[in-house]
């Protein structure tokens, strides 16, 4: 059965997306140092970005710390007695010791450096200054711990390190934030699988490889060459892709008739499946599958600048590229599922995580390779073709956010 | 004789009860360091009784299975992360594969 069909002869997403252009991508992006720190200073100071998931702090006084290097500092992120989410630089103001040293749990009380025992409420303020007597004029109204912005969409943590950020969360998702109502995220963080590493390369190679899936069937050939392609879809073209200003979508169909082997056939009796996500019995937001086709299998939601979220029937995963330099980047994957209702639902929930983290283990190898090469300086671009668009897209708002920054420098 | 550690309709996969490991972090260290050898030995048997296992597991919710059932459960996760070394790979380890140990769970 043939799955998605497109072939050379018909008419390219690039024509629906003129203002993208079609020739070559420069280099310089991946591997200047230069160009590293526009995207820290226009890019990720300036934009929401996606830490957490509200599972992580379900109860007041639940918190956890998430150190950013790209934004050069720690931050701490708190459900207060209120039940409000608050985000803070984790910094103490007496003399500026990192608050909270851990990376999670629960605070009884007060947040106590270890300094000299300052203390802090839940919501940021200052609560207890040790030896006060000694301290000429403070007004501990204005000691509190420097908050940042934060807002949640659909149970993910966004904070944006702006002071004054241009725009709201809703605002900058837009129309692929709307898209996602009824689709169980909570009922799917029950179950998380999560890993970090840090990868030699910058941190857009990693996120190009996930946002696009023509190359599986070359570097994915011993796992799961024919999971988005057949015999006519060769190269696995994709359903359909939508683009946004800022962020983009592009939706998978899955070749329902691969053959499972041994073991995966077992895990696929008992539910959450494994590579391939039986057909969509569900009516989905109408975010997902966007053009309703029985065989669709996946969408990957490229939300800028940092995060993939590819979402499918019963579970759905999530890449965020934390950029630490030009050529390093702490990389981390997550796989959400249901609770398993039994030991053997489990197991196959086991299978599905096991293969989909080798497959990124094929994917590492390759990106380091990568990198090392596009530092030769041996070539100054790169070319991408049809189904690459969300590469291209994110070259284009990029360079649109570090643009705009330029221009208000010189103002 | 030592202890029975399985139920015991599964008493004949008792000599691999070492491959009944708790976290990730082992069951993947075991594959990566074991050799093919074992690995194969541990997935025919696994495979040959796998219609059974699960059925039997299927009858037991994820927080309140007896120590022998949760040992065999364990067992199974161990066949999953070495199904993709016999049938992917023909080798433990993810051919021309990022190293291992640095790709970490947060996970158990």
């Amino acid at each position: 059965m043939a799955t998605a069909l497109r072939t050379s002869n018909e008419k390219k997403w690039h024509d629906q997306y003129p203002e993208l252009g079609t020739g070559p991508i420069p280099i310089e992006p991946y591997v200047s140092r230069d160009y590293f720190e526009k995207e820290r200073a226009q890019i990720f100071r300036k934009v929401w970005l996606n830490i957490g998931r509200v599972e992580q702090i379900p109860n007041p006084g639940d918190y956890f710390v998430k150190d950013l290097a790209v934004l050069q500092t720690s931050i701490l992120i708190v459900r207060g007695k209120d039940g409000a989410i608050r985000a803070f630089h984790n910094m103490c103001a007496h003399r500026g010791n990192k608050l909270v040293a851990d990376t999670g749990g629960t605070c009884k009380g007060l947040f106590t450096c270890k300094f000299h025992g300052w203390a802090y409420a839940l919501d940021g303020s200052l609560s207890h200054i040790a030896d006060e007597a000694s301290f000429f004029n403070l007004n501990k109204a204005d000691l509190g711990m420097t908050p940042i912005a934060v807002d949640t969409w659909e149970g993910f943590v966004f904070i944006n390190a702006d002071p004054h950020p241009v725009e709201s969360l809703r605002e900058y998702l837009g129309e692929i934030g709307t898209g996602f109502g009824g689709y169980p995220f909570g009922e799917l963080g029950a179950t998380l699988f999560f890993w970090q590493t840090e990868i030699k390369a910058n941190w857009k190679v990693i996120k190009d490889a996930f946002q696009e899936v023509w190359h599986i069937p070359t570097l994915h050939h011993k796992t799961i060459p024919n999971v988005f392609s057949d015999t006519v879809n060769k190269y696995g073209h994709a359903l359909n892709f939508t683009l946004y200003p800022r962020h983009g979508r592009i939706s998978l169909g899955g070749n329902y008739d691969r053959k499972p082997t041994t073991v995966e056939s077992f895990a696929l009796r008992y539910g959450s499946g494994a590579t391939v996500i039986k057909h969509a019995s569900i009516n989905p937001p109408k975010g997902i599958n966007p053009t309703r086709d029985p065989r669709w299998a996946t969408d990957g939601n490229a939300i800028f600048p940092n995060c993939l979220m590819y979402v499918s029937e019963r579970s759905y995963l999530t890449h965020i590229f934390w950029p630490l330099a030009e050529d390093r980047t702490l990389w981390e994957a997550r796989f959400y599922y249901p609770k398993a209702k039994t030991l053997a639902e489990r197991f196959s929930q086991e299978y599905a995580k096991v293969i989909l983290r080798d497959i990124n283990m094929e994917d590492g190898s390759t990106l380091e390779r990568t990198q090392t090469m596009l530092a030769s300086g041996a070539k100054t671009e790169m070319v991408l073709q049809d189904q690459e668009l969300l590469i291209r897209q994110h070259h284009k708002v990029a360079e649109e956010y570090i643009s705009a920054g330029t221009m208000r420098e010189g103002d | 004789m030592a202890e029975r550690q399985l139920p015991a309709a599964f008493a004949g996969l008792e000599s691999f009860i070492d491959w009944s490991l708790a976290t990730e972090r082992e069951r993947t260290a075991r594959r990566q360091t074991i050799g093919m050898a074992a690995i194969k030995a541990f997935y025919d048997a696994m495979v040959a009784r796998l219609d059974e296992i699960l059925k039997h597991l299927n009858d037991f919710p994820l927080d309140a299975a007896p120590d022998d059932v949760k040992r065999l459960f364990f067992m199974t996760l161990s066949l999953a992360e070495v199904a993709p070394a016999v049938e992917n790979f023909g080798q433990p380890g993810v051919v021309d594969g990022y190293e291992y140990t640095r790709f970490v769970p947060v996970h158990d």
